[in-house]
């Protein structure tokens, strides 16, 4: 585990990190999602947008190897793949960091970096934790992505919500993640803490990372993004690169798109309220 | 950390609930029921007996009145039912449901009268003839049983009593297995009635290292004390250890008889023992009400017939040792 | 104590750490045996003080042993609750564990060796099954073992009376293997006048390797993180369901070992005895510091805990009074220790850093 860095010099355009070709998923009679077409590239920070229930959970667990995909294909690398657990995914280079991190609060900040990865003595099963290189080593690698803790030693739980975020990406990209997958990074934190977040997750990208950034909020999104899906009940409404879409676009689409127009004109009959519809048409960049 | 997601509360309810039912269950755990049937040379059989007891489950003592209990009811042709619950209310249920099937007889131990009355009242209404036996020498009249086969707790007490003043005795110990009892209480107090330097000891009676470790404490925090009397044959074997941890000289002296025990009486280790022949209670509960279902008999000429206390000491244990091998001792 | 981190001096951007070291008082809160120290060491003076009898290496020893019965099974138990799992079966599992022994030699006529390894294989496939039925179903460890110990208690009478007649195991002190047996689990030697039993040791050994594994191996990570967040270790790659049946296979071999040490030293066991040990067990746990709802403890909190038992139990003795109040003791000094850990835990893990 002492080769910590990514390696930065392969950076490809040609092979894909992750492919996803036309992928499904059913639970029993429910799909979830269907004919998704995503594609991670090592550089590059891919959002997934969509509202709550839209599909994004299910995308993240196929990619985590928490679940399998049951129609199209997932390639990793050009080799098509189904991975059997998390663990797979991992070592595949796939790693998740989960809205509730993946921490344990009452666990020393350095006991979760390590957390799976242990650094041990030997291969024997009881052998000994090397404490003091796994403490060196977690403070080193906190302070290259700028996050300074008082004490190591203190639980995780008592750092700040954004310093969390930052342990959680710092722990994936030392362990050699190729692919990083956030997910909703910034739901739970104030402007400043969110600032702090997209800061790492641009940081990561430099690195020569494949990001997908999941996330409902397109202001966020667009600050960071090379690419964008927006998923809606379980399929793709939008896909463009970055040069091909405004952030007012994503934003319309986000908020419901012809929808919402449809409620505001509707609300704007039933009179009354107009300020809030007026914000709202602003929203929506309804002329 | 989410100490207080709702799946965190769901799980802390649910110890919760679980921690109720689990204490609700052991206060109602020990209920039993066997049936046993007659031998095979009984054509049949003549009546039911229901025998109700307050064992708690796992303690050798009901081991012999089962048996004695078992072997008259193959003799006499009886059939007998067989239930038990340590919780007095339970008891009571236990003898309510004998008087819902429409027994012939019930014969039952009395050792928490109050709440009983009721299911016995309910049951010589119905008339059942009802016989109690082991404990519940002061209240059987009362409550409407026939006879009473068993010990005086109190005199069972004061007997030993007696006897440690006699021998010199100035300071007894007296071992309570199980907190709460009104029979062990009774004895304890009947010998400190006859022996005032008598002094309690609460024990953990379902822990023999505890039971150890505590009689071997209180034997070093008080070396004045000269005897240990113990309520029950097993914790009078693991008062023998802590004797010997402690060093202590103290006259060992117990109430009923194991295999163990018996032995121990013979090698000397246990001075005597006040035995109130659990198998002979078992025995003439059940064939007294087969003989009055019978032939209307009575025995005790309207007063207990007691079956203790009888000393075994190093004068008969000889005798008594075979008898104590076969469980009927 | 919290103001001394915020008053901690900056250290220079040109240091080579970053770091800055925590007050002790800080560093000594936040340990899970904290509590239970301060309270060990309390009650131990109170005892000293209060009853002349206690002050003799002979009756701390005869505390020790009391508190080794109890402290053994807790040092599993409290991995588990560490875990956060639960295991109510402990208690009568270790009379399970005598009477297969004790009932298989003695009707089989084999040696009493092979009966106590069938005696632990036994026991290990029950702790499997608890941990493996908890795993499968989801259905909470309290549940699923309470289960388990009505069904061990039920089966403890039920199978001693159908083999042996009797609702205790018979005497197994005059058959081969024995002798062996018997001064391994239930020696004792006298070292300066003083009997210490073995099982005293055996303690002390169990504790320092649980206390190894909970906080210098990567198993003993691996527990706390299931314990303190299930979901979250399983999505960084920790087995889950492997640590927590090992855990529950933990129990019942330390269940085991004190039900060899009852067997050989009483030689006779009586079927219906263990009931209600296990709630001992989870006493010394919590009382040790361990977080009911897992993730938190430390072998050493669960040892102090048993030790508090052991010292309350014969310490009143000691002191003459009426044993009586001993529950009644031990119930405050329960919810004392909750509550004192509740607040420590909330004074440790509250944040202080921006």
């Amino acid at each position: 585990m002492s080769d910590t860095s990514t390696d930065n010099t392969s950076i490809s355009t040609s092979v894909p990190l992750v492919q996803m070709t036309d992928v499904g998923k059913s639970y029993g009679a429910v799909r979830a999602i269907k004919g998704i077409n995503l594609t991670v590239r090592a550089g590059e920070v891919t959002c997934v947008l969509g509202d709550n229930g839209a599909g994004k959970s299910t995308l993240i667990k196929i990619m985590a190897g928490l679940h399998n995909h049951n129609e199209g294909t997932m390639s990793i690398s050009g080799v098509e793949t189904t991975f059997a657990s998390p663990r797979d995914a991992l070592g595949a280079g796939i790693a998740t960091v989960y809205q509730d991190l993946a921490v344990v609060g009452l666990m020393e900040t350095w006991r979760n970096f390590f957390l799976g990865a242990e650094l041990v003595g030997s291969k024997l099963p009881f052998s000994g934790l090397r404490v003091r290189e796994m403490k060196e080593i977690a403070d080193e690698e906190l302070r290259k992505m700028g996050v300074v803790v008082k004490d190591i030693d203190q639980p995780i739980g008592t750092l700040s919500g954004g310093q969390r975020q930052c342990v959680a990406i710092a722990r994936a990209v030392y362990f050699g993640a190729k692919v990083l997958i956030l997910d909703e990074p910034t739901a739970a934190l104030g402007v400043k803490q969110s600032g702090v977040v997209l800061k790492y997750t641009a940081a990561a990208r430099d690195a020569g990372l494949g990001v997908v950034f999941i996330t409902h909020n397109p202001h966020h999104a667009y600050m960071v993004g090379d690419h964008f899906i927006i998923l809606k009940l379980g399929q793709t409404v939008l896909d463009k690169r970055r040069d091909e879409v405004e952030l007012d676009e994503l934003t319309r689409q986000m908020a419901g798109g012809d929808e919402l127009t449809e409620l505001s004109h509707e609300l704007k009959a039933l009179g009354g309220m107009t300020n809030a519809i007026r914000t709202l048409d602003a929203d929506l960049n309804i002329k | 950390m989410h100490l207080t997601s709702p799946r965190r509360l769901a799980i802390v309810g649910a110890s919760a609930a679980a921690l109720a039912l689990m204490l609700s269950a052991c206060s109602s755990g020990g209920a039993q029921s066997t049936a046993s049937s007659s031998g095979s040379s009984c054509k049949g059989t003549t009546y039911t007996i229901s025998m109700v007891t307050h064992e708690a489950p796992g303690d050798t003592f009901w081991d012999k009145i089962r048996a004695g209990a078992e072997t008259a009811a193959k003799n006499e042709c009886v059939k007998l039912v067989y239930s038990a619950d340590p919780a007095a209310d339970k008891q009571a249920q236990l003898i309510q449901t004998a008087v819902d099937s429409k027994v012939d007889g019930i014969a039952t131990t009395l050792a928490t009268p109050d709440p009983l009355a009721g299911s016995v009242k309910a049951a010589t209404a119905a008339g059942i003839p009802v016989v109690a036996f082991n404990s519940g020498i002061d209240a059987y009249k009362k409550l409407g049983a026939l006879e009473y086969f068993g010990s005086d707790e109190t005199l069972a007490g004061q007997t030993v009593g007696d006897r440690l003043t006699a021998d010199g005795i100035k300071h007894p110990l007296c071992v309570i297995q199980a907190a709460g009892s009104v029979a062990l209480e009774a004895r304890c107090a009947g010998v400190k009635a006859k022996n005032s330097g008598t002094e309690n000891i609460q024990v953990n009676g379902s822990d023999d290292s505890a039971v150890v470790s505590s009689i071997q404490a209180k034997l070093t925090q008080d070396p004045s004390i000269d005897a240990i009397v113990t309520l029950g044959a097993p914790i009078a074997m693991d008062a023998l250890k802590s004797k010997t941890a402690a060093n202590s000289k103290a006259t060992l002296v117990t109430f009923d008889l194991n295999v163990d025990a018996a032995q121990a009486i013979k090698d000397g280790k246990i001075e005597f023992s006040v035995d109130q022949q659990p198998y002979v209670q078992g025995y003439m509960a059940v064939t007294a009400l087969y003989l009055y279902l019978k032939n209307g008999n009575d025995l005790g000429g309207g007063g207990p017939v007691l079956t203790g206390p009888s000393y075994v000491d190093k004068t008969n244990i000889d005798k008594i040792l075979p008898f104590a091998k076969n469980n009927t001792r | 104590m919290s103001q001394e981190t915020r008053v901690a001096p900056r250290v220079t951007p040109s240091d080579a750490s970053n770091r800055v070291t925590l007050g002790w008082s800080h560093r000594l809160l936040r340990r899970p045996d904290f509590a239970a120290a301060v309270a060990a060491a309390v009650i131990l003076v109170f005892f000293l003080v209060v009853a002349p009898s206690f002050r003799s290496p002979d009756s701390i020893f005869t505390v020790l042993y009391q508190s080794s019965t109890i402290g053994i099974v807790a040092v599993a138990v409290g991995m588990l609750m560490i875990g956060g799992e639960f295991d109510l079966s402990a208690g009568v599992m270790v009379t399970t564990a005598g009477l297969v022994n004790a009932l298989f030699s003695y009707y089989l006529g084999v040696n009493l060796i092979i009966g106590a390894v069938i005696s632990l294989l036994f026991c290990l496939a029950i702790g499997f099954l608890n941990g493996y039925l908890v795993m499968r179903t989801g259905i909470p460890s309290f549940l699923i073992t309470l289960g388990s110990f009505f069904v061990l208690q039920g089966a403890n009478l039920g199978v001693t009376k159908l083999v042996s007649g009797a609702v205790s195991s018979p005497d197994i002190s005059k058959m081969g293997g024995f002798g062996v047996l018997s001064s391994f689990f239930a020696g004792s030697f006298v070292v300066g006048g003083v009997t210490v039993w073995n099982t005293v040791i055996f303690w002390i050994l169990f504790v320092a390797i649980s206390g190894w594994v909970l906080q210098r191996t990567r198993v003993g990570n691996w527990i706390y993180a299931v314990g303190g967040n299930a979901a979250s270790a399983r999505a960084v790659g920790v087995p889950v369901r492997r640590v927590k049946i090992g855990l529950f296979m933990t129990v019942s071999f330390l269940s085991w070992f004190v039900g060899m040490h009852s067997l050989y030293r009483f030689n006779t066991l009586q079927a219906g005895n263990g009931v209600g040990n296990e709630f001992l067990y989870i006493i010394a746990a919590v009382v040790g510091g361990t977080l009911m709802t897992g993730g938190y403890g430390n072998a050493l909190g669960v040892a102090i805990g048993a030790f508090i038992f052991g010292m309350t139990s014969l310490g009143i003795v000691f002191a003459g009074w009426d044993p009586n109040w001993f529950r009644t003791f031990l119930g405050v000094m329960l919810v004392l220790a909750v509550l004192m850990n509740l607040y420590i835990k909330k004074l440790s893990t509250t944040r202080k850093v921006g």
